[in-house]
């Protein structure tokens, strides 16, 4: 199956062309939120693993 | 004429247009007008819950059959709760797939958590459009 990073990309992607069109109303407003909100998401998420990365599981 | 120019023209009673609106993603805007909108929003729903069911995702159900427990669920489990209304909010895609036995979730598969992820955020999407099928069918947005 797919690993979880392309996973939380194409969730990520599903999200952010969902968004973009229920709240923007042009093409260029849409495709502009769109790399918004999947750059959030996808950047936000590796980001926020990198910060965790010291703290142990345990 | 683009999508955006359509008039938000009633064409059912409201409550019969927001349950056709839940039980298949995009059919709301489509009973609006709104073709482009709701062949997007169709896709990008039914996309999400059937890869999160290919995931081995769990589509919750309340924990007993019993009335009572679940009339305290919010209280008792609150998550719980909040993910069962995600995942009915996939409209009939949820009642169908309890029909066939899928969605029954596999803890110990790799991508478990993901196929939840995938159902829940399709329901709250679904359910999402719902609202804005209501302000598109009141007026209250113009496209």
């Amino acid at each position: 199956m797919l690993d979880h990073l392309t996973l939380m990309v194409l969730d990520g992607f599903l999200i952010a062309v969902f968004f973009s069109f229920l709240w923007k109303r042009d093409r260029r407003e849409r495709w502009l939120y769109f790399w918004k909100v999947f750059g959030a998401l996808v950047v936000g998420a590796i980001v926020l693993a990198w910060v965790m990365y010291p703290f142990p599981r345990g | 004429m683009t999508d955006r120019d359509k008039p938000a023209g009633l064409v059912l009673p409201l409550p019969v247009l927001l349950v056709l609106a839940w039980l298949v993603p995009g059919l709301g805007h489509a009973l609006l007008g709104r073709r482009l909108r709701a062949a997007v929003f169709f896709v990008v729903v039914v996309v999400g819950f059937v890869l999160g069911l290919a995931l081995d995702g769990e589509l919750m159900l309340p924990a007993s059959g019993d009335a009572l427990a679940f009339l305290s669920m919010p209280a008792s489990d609150p998550l719980r709760f909040l993910a069962l209304i995600a995942s009915v909010g996939n409209g009939l895609m949820f009642f169908i797939a309890h029909a066939v036995g899928a969605g029954q979730g596999t803890v110990t598969a790799a991508a478990y958590e993901f196929g939840n992820t995938f159902l829940l955020t399709s329901g709250m999407m679904n359910l999402l459009l719902i609202l804005d099928a209501h302000d598109i069918a009141t007026g209250k947005k113009d496209w």
